[in-house]
């Protein structure tokens, strides 16, 4: 199938509201918004805030998140220490939403975003239609991993019984907050048309 | 209509390109309940929906509702040993900022409930502006770019989820009750998915564009 594409034939695409423009860079003649050009869609703020997001994970995950203080004295947990306290408890199922919510969503986040960015980099002939499905599962899910910090922050706000049992937020809570939003951010950025632009190379059909 | 906007509007009468993967089409007419997806990358490129105007109105009154039920009645309340302590949902905001941390709390804030309430307001300013056929179209087109922006920032219904795994978690330590707003924030969830799905952006775009 051939098919034409705007970027060819000097036309794009509005982001916000859909509307073809003749004169890409101008503003949006319906909504305002700035209209680009794939060519000037680079993958420059993508890295820029994968990087700082992955660089927010770290901490996000060394420092603790929560500190308990009960009559037994204060506790200090991580969220890998969470998640293995919720599973010597026997809370299985509460214990998989967190690990897959604040740990197996955000990395395989760092590594599809990371694949997807170097598979345009360096033209590697992986399916269009696998890499646009990976972005877009990683669009829905990003946001999900930020249940760990309301978590903490309902959690803080209830269990406050004076010397008896009070739960405080753990300042690495604020970086793992920190690196959920920069990772939204590095998604967004990645515009899916890149994706499709530089197609894999069309196998010669061959005469068997 | 100024010169430009007849171009584009002749350039946008014929043709339509696949946001996801650029390929450019023949613009399809869609009778209303169609969609159109891409040939290329099967992405869905057009949609006529029936209605979204009149059922987002509903649902995001319903919203309003709900969210003001969510903000000023009690959340839930925990008791102990004879001590007892009942929250609002702003109080899983404040006590980030009574721990030191500012920063997350007035982010906790935004998501959790400005950003919904802004959303709201935003998409029932732009349908009553609609409805009532305004000659507003920068302003109308302003109210739905930012609704479009805010979307993936209302947090409403991961809070929520947040808050069900907490009540797991401190179950076996407290005896917890839920309150009204519990019920109304959780029926604000409902509402904003349902307002989403019957939503059709390109039709609300189609009656903003000045042709």
């Amino acid at each position: 199938m051939v098919t034409k594409l705007a970027t060819e034939q000097g036309l794009a695409l509005c982001r916000s509201c859909g509307t073809l423009t003749d004169q890409p860079g101008e503003r949006c003649v319906v909504c305002g918004a700035r209209t680009r050009s794939l060519d000037d869609s680079g993958l420059q703020a993508v890295w820029a805030f994968w990087i700082a997001g992955v660089l927010a994970y770290i901490p996000g995950n060394v420092l603790p998140i929560m500190v308990t203080q009960s009559v037994s004295g204060t506790t200090e947990s991580t969220i890998m220490g969470g998640v293995i306290s919720l599973i010597h408890h026997g809370s299985y199922a509460i214990a998989a939403v967190i690990f897959i919510a604040s740990i197996a969503v955000p990395v395989s986040k760092f590594l599809v975003i990371a694949w997807l960015a170097l598979s345009i980099q360096r033209r590697w002939p992986t399916s269009e239609h696998t890499r646009h499905r990976a972005h877009h599962a990683i669009e829905i899910i990003g946001r999900w991993s930020m249940i760990d910090v309301f978590v903490v922050a309902a959690l803080a706000a209830l269990i406050q019984i004076g010397g008896l049992l009070t739960i405080a937020p753990g300042i690495g809570i604020n970086a793992f907050a920190l690196s959920v939003v920069l990772t939204m951010f590095s998604a967004m950025s990645l515009d899916p048309r890149l994706i499709w632009s530089n197609p894999a190379p069309i196998k010669a059909p061959s005469d068997e | 209509m100024s010169e430009r906007s007849r171009q584009v509007a002749e350039l946008n009468a014929r043709y339509l390109a696949c946001p996801s993967c650029d390929a450019l089409f023949e613009r399809p007419a869609l009778e209303p309940g169609q969609r159109a997806r891409c040939p290329r990358c099967h992405e869905v490129i057009a949609t006529n929906k029936h209605r979204g105007t009149e059922r987002t109105t509903a649902l995001m009154m319903a919203s309003l509702i709900v969210y003001l039920v969510a903000v000023m009645f009690p959340f839930m309340s925990m008791e102990r040993s004879g001590l007892s302590n009942r929250i609002s949902v702003i109080d899983a905001v404040s006590v980030l900022w009574s721990n030191g941390m500012m920063l997350l709390a007035v982010v906790s804030g935004l998501l959790i409930l400005v950003i919904p309430a802004t959303r709201i307001s935003l998409i029932l300013a732009l349908n009553a502006s609609l409805a009532r056929n305004e000659f507003a179209r920068s302003k109308q087109a302003f109210l739905l770019r930012m609704a479009q922006h805010l979307e993936p920032w209302a947090m409403a219904d991961i809070f929520m989820i947040g808050v069900i795994v907490s009540l797991v978690k401190i179950g076996s330590l407290a005896r917890i009750e839920v309150g009204p707003a519990f019920w109304a924030m959780s029926s604000l969830i409902v509402f904003m998915a349902m307002a989403t799905s019957a939503a059709c952006k390109d039709s609300a775009w189609q009656r903003i564009r000045p042709w």
